[in-house]
């Protein structure tokens, strides 16, 4: 696939404070690229770096091979984001596309199909502070995406939308990358990002800790857990082969398995006098891991060997 | 420069949309009318009460005379003779208003005393107005005298001073004198291009300090974030200049266009002529740099604040910087070439507004003062472009928080 930006040692320090260090990663044309990592780890400055709101201090940014973004094939939807409250949604959709050069007569009509899409059909000429939240956030999800940009960054989009909202921006997202849209997207809703995500990159403190396809991903460092409902002691489960840990309640059990499990002959290796109400085995998800490493706020080294 | 424009243009049409700017824009004109008119009709009051029917008994054959003098003069009198004798006069004033009775005759002319009865009401100005029939009786009372026509011609010529300066080019002086000759018969020659450019300042800056609001508003409803995403800050920065700039415009065209004809039909200044002039050129240019280096001021400090609302000492002080010229006023006016109006003139936050009360008050403009304050004043604009810049570029996406002076002077350094 082609790739559409291109981040190469990005570098970037607040006082005293390195942000960035030194990180690289692709997005490519029709993906939907996450860029995941606990509070503070640089996400949102990766991203600011892209945007050219803010200059790192080393490294480069590279949109279809040349060094100048141009903003007008961009499409941003900031964490810190907002709309004028006194004015209405056709006119700052309107104004928003202008700033991206797009013909207005197409953002107009581009703006009333989304508007329906979103269930705010009608709502073109309400001022903006006479609407909800959600609404607002649909709004704004909108003009980021009404100019057709090439690149979609989304900066935690799913924050404050409730479930069904949140389905309607994943579809849309799924849709837009399926059209070709190459797209960026923070967030810390794990789940949805397993969902939709065909890449990650995950970062802590400002480096890479993983970085490539969810599925890849999930293999090298998502190993198998196997969850039994079930009286157990501790001490049995313990000693079972192959498991590196075990969350353990009187009835319910997590064991941790090793990085080179295979599914079928350790559930054939179990004990047969292990109480087994009910056992299923699977990897772990995706917001395991995003935990694991922010819990391990000094450890820099490969999360999955480590904790799983 | 596209971009910029494209930001000025939304903040106009943003405004425009706005109830509340459109009912300000209004409303300042309104107000001012409003207190004009309230003048006015005191004016109008006054100019009632300033009519006066004066009944005069004439035995000396001067009632023609004085007829014609108070209609030169233009009073408001309605001049009528009368036989009424002195000691019937207090039984026809009564309840009376604004009405005299004023007798000549040989004995007052010889002594020099015209006995005059009035109304218990009469306006005050009624004395000073007498004064005009002082001059054809005096006339009167030459000719008695037998002087010839001639004669009574010098005695009624007023002596006049004429003043030279030594070394003087008579040509020059004959100019000035011409001038100063113009400028003694309408001083509102020179004042109105000041009053004009007066108003386009006034309007721009206050239309200024929206933008202070523009800027903190904007980072209290998180939307830099988003236009910076397509703009750059300076773009943004210069929209909001340009756009406010045209909003204080089109606020100097309304106060203008109620104020102009309210002034062509209430006064008899040739308004029109005296703004058609070179000066009015350089006034407004004045106005204008003023404008943009409090716009500078405004934005940058704009973006420095979370909320309007939680303006500190710093920022406050900055706010009130425009009005710094009318801590000036008094000793500009009184005199606009002493030090204060000098030292006023080269301060950059009093120079635009220093500037335009001494060049409305002054006859001969200090054409090198002038010449040094503009580069001044230039140069500033273009520091406080860049610095404001700077600040604005990091403290538009500040959110939540004042920068503090400490924060500001790291963002000039970077």
């Amino acid at each position: 696939m082609e790739t559409v930006l291109s981040i190469q040692g990005l570098e970037k320090t607040f006082k005293d404070k390195q942000v960035l260090k030194g990180i690289s990663f692709e997005v490519r044309k029709g993906e939907i690229m996450a860029i995941l990592g606990p509070n503070g780890a640089g996400k949102s400055t990766t991203i600011r770096n892209i945007m050219g709101i803010i200059y790192p201090d080393q490294g480069e940014v590279i949109f279809h091979k040349y060094k100048d973004i141009p903003r007008h094939k961009i499409g941003y939807l900031p964490e810190e984001r907002g709309l004028y409250k006194n004015v209405k949604v056709m006119d700052m959709l309107l104004y928003l596309a202008d700033l991206k050069d797009y013909p207005l007569k197409k953002a107009k009509e581009r703006a009333l199909a989304y508007l329906e899409k979103f269930d705010l059909k009608g709502k073109e000429n309400v001022n903006l502070e006479e609407l909800s939240k959600g609404m607002n956030q649909k709004v704004q999800f909108i003009s980021s995406i009404l100019h057709e940009p090439e690149l979609l960054i989304l900066d935690e989009p799913f924050s404050g939308l409730d479930p069904v909202s949140q389905d309607i921006f994943k579809d849309e997202i799924r849709q837009l990358a399926n059209q070709g849209t190459a797209i960026l997207l923070s967030s810390h809703q794990m789940n949805l990002v397993e969902e939709i995500c065909d890449r990650l990159f995950m970062i802590q403190q400002g480096e890479k800790v993983i970085y490539g396809s969810l599925d890849d991903v999930k293999t090298e460092y998502a190993n198998f857990k196997c969850t039994i409902r079930g009286h157990n002691d501790l001490a049995v489960l313990e000693q079972l082969p192959q498991v590196q840990r075990v969350d353990h309640n009187p009835d319910r059990a997590i064991l941790y398995l090793d990085r080179d499990v295979t599914p079928a002959p350790w559930l054939k290796s179990l004990p047969v006098e292990l109480h087994i109400q009910e056992l299923s085995i699977d990897r772990i998800s995706l917001h395991e891991i995003f935990v694991d490493i922010a819990n391990s706020n000094q450890s820099n080294g490969k999360v999955g060997e480590q904790h799983a | 420069m596209r971009n910029a424009l494209k930001v000025a243009r939304w903040e106009i049409r943003r405004n425009l949309k706005n109830k509340t700017y459109l009912i300000g824009l209004f409303i300042t004109p309104a107000l001012i009318l409003l207190f004009g008119f309230l003048g006015s009709l005191m004016g109008e009051d006054a100019e009632i009460s300033s009519s006066a029917t004066v009944f005069i008994n004439d035995e000396v054959g001067v009632y023609d005379a004085l007829k014609e003098t108070v209609d030169a003069q233009e009073l408001d009198w309605e001049v009528q003779q009368t036989d009424l004798a002195q000691d019937q006069v207090d039984e026809a004033l009564e309840d009376t208003e604004d009405t005299a009775y004023i007798f000549i005759n040989q004995e007052a002319l010889s002594e020099g005393i015209v006995p005059v009865y009035t109304s218990d009401t009469i306006y005050d100005l009624f004395t000073t107005e007498l004064m005009v029939l002082e001059s054809p009786l005096k006339s009167i009372q030459m000719a008695a005298l037998g002087l010839s026509k001639e004669q009574l011609a010098k005695v009624a010529t007023p002596i006049m001073f004429s003043e030279e300066i030594a070394g003087e080019d008579v040509d020059n002086k004959e100019a000035t004198d011409d001038e100063s000759g113009a400028l003694e018969e309408d001083p509102f020659k020179q004042v109105v291009p000041g009053i004009f450019a007066g108003i386009i300042l006034f309007s721009i800056v206050v239309a200024g300090m929206y933008i202070f609001q523009s800027a903190s508003q904007e980072k209290k409803d998180k939307i830099a974030e988003i236009i910076l995403s397509s703009v750059t800050p300076g773009e943004l920065m210069q929209g909001k200049i340009i756009g406010y700039f045209v909003l204080g415009l089109l606020q100097a065209v309304v106060l203008l266009a109620f104020a102009i004809p309210v002034a062509l039909w209430k006064t008899d200044i040739p308004i029109i002529e005296y703004l058609l002039v070179p000066e009015t050129l350089l006034l407004v240019f004045i106005a204008v740099i003023g404008y943009l280096l409090f716009a500078a001021l405004y934005v940058g400090i704009g973006a420095t604040m979370a909320d309007v609302s939680t303006a500190g000492n710093f920022q406050g002080l900055v706010l009130m910087l425009p009005f710094l010229p009318f801590i000036f006023a008094t000793s500009v006016f009184m005199d606009p070439t002493g030090i204060v109006a000098k030292v006023g003139t080269y301060f950059p936050f009093t120079s635009p507004g220093v500037l335009l009360m001494r060049l409305t008050v002054m006859e001969e403009w200090p054409w090198v003062e002038i010449g040094i304050a503009l580069a001044i004043l230039v140069i500033s604009t273009a520091v406080m472009m860049k610095l404001a810049g700077k600040i604005f570029k990091v403290g538009i996406l500040m959110y939540g928080k004042n920068a503090s002076l400490k924060e500001m002077w790291k963002w000039l350094r970077a």
